[in-house]
C-alpha cells in the first residue's frame, strides 16, 4: 500500500447523453488522514468527482469513461459499488432520499446488516455512531420526524457504522441553517482529528471549512488550484471568479489595504484591526443610521398584515402560534428561522395557500379567507423553493406564459409581458428553449419569470438562492433587487445569512411558530445571543464588527465609516 | 412527510409480523369463498376487531375518500357484470345488487386488513416477515421499497399542486376532459421528482452496501409468541370452516348469473 488513500490519474468522465467532459483530466493524490474539501461553481464537476471515489461513476452512472481512480490500493472500475461500501462512506445532500428506514436506530443498523456483522456488533456501532453525531436520545424516533440538521447527522452516522476508511460528503450543509450547518461541520472536525479517516467535502460555504487541511478548486472539469486552507483563502479575487464565496474577513481587509497576507479568522481580523490603529468614527456611524432610518420611514402603507395567526396542521401540529407582523408596501424583507420553524408555512399564508386556523391575514386591508387563492395570486406571486416543483412545459416561453393563459390575458399582451418577464430575470431570448436543459439557477430564473410575468405587487421567494454557487447567488439577488427598487415588495426565506444581511432591509426571525425577533436588519444582527436561539449565526464579518461595538451588514458600509489613527 | 405505519404498542403491533402476513392472506381468503354478504359477516366483524385493536382508525379515517368512491362505482359496477332473476330497477336485480354488495366488501375490507397490516408492521419487519415466510430478500425489500414510495409520492404531489396554484391552476372547475388536461402540469413535475428522488434512493442503497454479500444479518430480532401461534391456528380453523362451507354450497346467491 502506498501513502495515499486515494490516487486520480488523469481522470476524464463524460455523463452518457451530454457533449462536454464533466471532468476533464483530473489527477489528485489525497494522503491518509487528510480533510480535503473540493470547491467551485455550479456544474464544474465537485459532485461528479465526489462519486468517482466509491464507484457510483462508472458503475451506477455510466458514460465515458477514461483514466483511473486507486482507492486504498484498489482500482475502482475493477470492482463495484456495495463492495466498496465498507470502505468508502458517501453522504448526500438530499437528506430525505437517503434514508429510507422506519427507525433511526434501525437506518444505522442498514449498513452493518449488509454485510453480515453480528447482531451484537451492530448494536455497539448504532450506539456508539449515534451518540458520536449526538443523537443517541432519538434511537427510535422515526427519521422523518427529524429536522434537517439531524437527518443529515443520522445520514452521517449510518455512514460511519460501516466504520468507512474514507468519508465522501456531497454538500451536506445545503439545506441547512446555520447552526445545523456548524453541528455538521463539528462533527467533520471531530473525525479530521482522528487519523484512521480521510474526509473528502464538496462545500459552498467557506466559513465553515477553515479547519479543513487543503482545498481543491474545480473548474471545467480540472483542477484550477489545490493547496493548504489558508493560502487558498488569500485569493480573494480569485475565489470570486470561481464561484466561491471569500471569506468575509479577508475581503474586507484586502480593500483597506490590498497586500496580503490577510488575516482570516474574526480573532486575526480584530487584532489587524488594532494593528492598523483603525477605528470607526462615531459621527459617520450615526449619520449612516439616520439615513437608514429615513429611508425605511418612506414605507408606511401596510400590504401583508398578520394578526395573531396561527395555524395548524391537519394532523394536529400547530406550525404557528399567534404572529403579528406588517409588510409595509415596497419594503425587502427576509424571513429567517431554523429548518421547520414554521417560514414556509407563514409564507404561504400571503398568498392564500394555507387559510389561518386562528387569527386573521390581511392583503390590501382584506382577509386572504375572503380573497381565496386565485384572486391573490394576481397580488402576491410565491416563487417555490424547488424549481423543479412547478416546471413542466417544454418552451420557456410557455412555462411563462403558463399563469397568463390560465388568467385568459389576450395572445398579443401575453407575448408582451413574458419577454418582459424574461428580461427582468436575465433570460431574454431563451423563449424557445427546453426549461429542462437549463442549468438550476437558469429554472430557477424561468420560475421566477413565470411568476413575474403574472405582474403581482409582491414576490415571494422560498429559498431562492439555495443550490446556487456564490455567483449566480448574487446575481439572483441583484436581480431581485432591482425589482424591489422598481417599486415591488420583496419577501424571501433563506438560510443564507450573508444574503439577509447585504439585501434584506427588514428581518423577521421565526422559532418554533413564533416571532422571535422583527426589525431592520442591523438591530436584527446585532443581538447575536438571540439570533443563537433560533440556529442563526450572522456571517463573520458582521460578527466581526459586531466585536468592534458597531453592527455593519457589508465592508463597504464599514469602510466609509472608518477613520484612521487613535481615538482621542 | 406522513408515514402510514403508526408507532403504537398494541396487541397488534406486538405480534410478529409472519403471523400478521398469514392474518392477511387468511383474511383474503375467507372472503373471496363466498357470493353472499350474509357470509361474510363473521370474517368481517373480526377484520374490524383487528381494527380497533390496531387502533389504526386514523390511517382508515385518511383514505375516506378512496373508500367513498370504490364503494359506490362497487355498488354499481358489479351489476354490469352480473344479473339475477328479481329484476329491481334499470341495471339492478335483486341477486346481482346483493352479489355486489358481496364484491364491494370484499374490496373494501382488504383494504382495510393491508391498512392494518402496514399500520402496525414496520417496514423492515415485513421485510424480515417475508423472508422468513420464503421470500427472496430482494423481493421483500422491492414490496417494502413501493410501500415507502408512497408517502413520498403524496408529498411531492401536495408540494407541486400548491406550487402550481399559486400560479392560478384551478383543479376544481371544468368538464372531465379539462380537468384531466390540468392535471399535466401536476403529473410531470411528480414525475420528475420522483424519478430523481429515486435516482438518490438507489445509489444511496448501493453506497450502504446493499447485496453486497450473499449472506446478510438482521438486527431486529423477531420470535413467535404463544398468541402467534393461537392465533394462526385459530385463523386456519376458521378459513378452514370456511372452504368447508363453500364446498358444502353455502354461500352462493340462488339465481345469480354472472358474465
Amino acid at each position: 500500500m502506498t501513502e495515499y488513500a486515494v490516487i486520480i490519474n488523469d481522470l476524464k468522465y463524460c455523463y452518457r447523453g451530454e457533449k462536454e467532459f464533466a471532468l476533464d483530466g483530473i489527477s489528485l493524490k489525497i494522503p491518509y488522514g487528510e480533510f480535503l474539501v473540493i470547491m467551485g461553481a455550479s456544474e464544474a464537476g465537485k459532485s461528479t468527482l465526489s462519486a468517482c471515489i466509491n464507484g457510483l461513476i462508472p458503475h451506477y452512472m455510466k458514460g465515458k469513461y477514461k483514466g483511473e481512480v486507486i482507492v486504498l490500493g484498489q482500482n475502482i472500475q475493477e470492482t463495484n459499488v456495495p463492495a466498496m461500501a465498507e470502505n468508502v462512506g458517501i453522504v448526500f445532500q438530499d437528506f430525505e432520499a437517503q434514508l429510507f428506514s422506519t427507525n433511526v436506530e434501525l437506518e444505522v443498523a442498514f449498513g452493518p446488516e449488509n454485510f453480515a456483522i453480528s447482531r451484537e456488533e451492530i448494536k455497539k456501532r448504532i450506539d456508539e455512531n449515534l451518540e458520536y453525531v449526538g443523537l443517541e436520545s432519538f434511537c427510535n424516533r422515526s427519521p422523518f420526524t427529524l429536522s434537517g440538521g439531524q437527518k443529515q447527522k443520522l445520514a452521517i452516522a449510518s455512514v460511519l457504522a460501516m466504520c468507512p476508511k474514507i468519508l465522501v460528503m456531497d454538500e451536506p450543509t445545503t439545506d441547512l441553517d446555520p447552526i445545523s450547518k456548524k453541528g455538521i461541520f463539528d462533527i467533520t472536525n471531530k473525525l479530521r482529528l482522528r487519523d484512521d479517516i480521510t474526509l473528502i467535502v464538496v462545500e459552498h460555504e467557506t466559513e465553515e471549512v477553515l479547519n479543513a487541511d487543503r482545498i481543491a478548486l474545480i473548474k471545467d472539469g480540472k483542477i484550477f488550484k489545490i493547496g493548504p486552507v489558508r493560502d487558498i483563502f488569500q485569493e480573494v479575487e480569485m475565489l470570486e471568479d470561481l464561484g466561491v464565496m471569500p471569506l468575509g474577513i479577508p475581503k474586507f481587509f484586502k480593500k483597506i489595504d490590498p497586500k496580503p497576507p490577510f488575516p482570516l479568522t474574526i480573532e486575526e481580523g480584530i487584532e489587524k484591526f488594532k494593528n492598523l490603529n483603525l477605528y470607526v468614527s462615531e459621527t459617520k456611524y450615526q449619520d449612516m443610521l439616520e439615513q437608514e432610518e429615513a429611508s425605511n420611514h418612506a414605507f408606511d402603507t401596510p400590504i401583508i398584515q398578520c394578526e395573531n395567526l396561527e395555524y395548524t396542521y391537519p394532523n394536529g401540529v400547530k406550525a404557528l402560534k399567534g404572529i403579528n407582523l406588517k409588510i409595509n408596501q415596497g419594503e425587502m424583507v427576509a424571513i429567517i428561522g431554523q429548518n421547520a420553524s414554521g417560514k414556509t408555512t407563514l409564507a404561504k399564508h400571503f398568498n392564500g395557500l394555507l387559510e389561518p386556523t386562528g387569527g386573521n391575514v390581511l392583503v390590501d386591508n382584506k382577509s386572504t379567507k375572503e380573497q381565496g387563492i386565485f384572486k391573490l395570486g394576481q397580488k402576491v406571486g410565491y416563487v417555490f423553493q424547488n424549481p423543479d416543483h412547478q416546471i413542466f412545459s417544454e418552451l420557456v416561453y410557455d412555462e411563462v406564459a403558463f399563469g397568463l393563459k390560465l388568467r385568459g390575458i389576450p395572445k398579443e399582451q401575453i407575448d408582451e409581458r413574458v419577454s418582459e418577464a424574461l428580461v427582468a430575470v436575465g433570460l431574454s431570448g431563451f423563449e424557445k428553449e427546453d426549461p429542462f436543459s437549463l442549468t438550476k439557477s437558469g429554472r430557477q430564473r424561468v420560475a421566477v419569470a413565470s411568476i413575474l410575468a403574472i405582474q403581482p405587487d409582491v414576490l415571494i421567494l422560498d429559498e431562492p438562492t439555495t443550490g446556487l454557487d456564490y455567483q449566480e447567488q448574487r446575481s439572483m439577488m441583484d436581480m431581485v433587487k432591482r425589482l424591489n427598487e422598481a417599486g415591488g415588495t420583496i419577501i424571501f426565506i433563506t438560510h443564507h445569512m450573508w444574503v439577509v444581511t447585504e439585501y434584506a432591509k427588514k428581518v423577521f426571525v421565526l422559532k418554533d411558530g413564533q416571532l422571535l425577533l422583527q426589525g431592520n436588519t442591523r438591530d436584527v444582527f446585532s443581538q447575536e445571543k438571540t439570533l443563537e436561539e433560533s440556529f442563526l449565526r450572522p456571517p463573520h464579518f458582521v460578527q466581526f464588527s459586531n466585536c468592534l461595538g458597531k453592527t455593519f451588514l457589508s465592508p463597504d458600509e464599514m469602510i466609509l465609516c472608518l477613520e484612521n489613527g487613535s481615538k482621542s | 412527510m406522513t408515514e402510514l405505519y403508526l408507532d403504537y404498542n398494541t396487541i397488534m403491533h406486538r405480534l410478529d409480523a409472519r403471523t400478521k402476513i398469514l392474518i392477511f392472506i387468511l383474511n383474503f381468503i375467507a372472503m373471496v369463498l363466498f357470493d353472499h354478504p350474509l357470509y361474510l359477516l363473521p370474517i368481517i366483524s373480526l377484520i374490524l376487531l383487528q381494527a380497533a385493536l390496531a387502533k389504526v382508525w386514523v390511517n382508515i379515517w385518511r383514505i375516506r375518500f378512496l373508500l367513498t368512491v370504490l364503494i359506490i362505482t362497487g355498488i354499481f359496477m358489479w351489476n354490469i357484470f352480473a344479473s339475477g332473476a328479481t329484476h329491481l330497477f334499470w341495471i339492478f336485480d335483486l341477486e346481482s345488487l346483493l352479489y355486489s354488495i358481496c364484491r364491494t366488501m370484499l374490496i373494501v375490507f382488504m383494504i382495510f386488513s393491508g391498512v392494518i397490516l402496514i399500520s402496525t408492521t414496520r417496514n423492515e419487519e415485513l421485510v424480515l416477515g417475508m423472508i422468513q415466510l420464503g421470500l427472496p430478500y430482494r423481493v421483500g425489500f422491492t414490496i417494502s421499497t413501493s410501500l415507502r414510495l408512497v408517502p413520498t409520492i403524496a408529498n411531492s404531489i401536495y408540494t407541486v399542486s400548491q406550487a402550481q396554484r399559486s400560479r392560478g391552476l384551478d383543479l376544481e372547475s371544468g368538464s372531465i376532459i379539462e380537468k384531466i388536461k390540468k392535471y399535466i402540469p401536476l403529473l410531470i413535475p411528480v414525475f420528475i421528482s420522483t424519478i430523481r428522488n429515486t435516482n438518490v434512493f438507489g445509489m444511496a442503497l448501493e453506497s450502504k452496501g446493499f447485496g453486497a454479500k450473499k449472506d446478510r444479518t438482521f438486527y431486529l430480532n423477531s420470535v413467535m409468541k404463544k398468541l402467534d401461534y393461537f392465533i394462526i391456528i385459530f385463523g386456519v380453523i376458521f378459513v378452514a370452516v370456511s372452504i368447508f362451507l363453500d364446498i358444502q354450497g353455502y354461500g352462493i346467491i340462488p339465481g345469480l348469473s354472472k358474465f
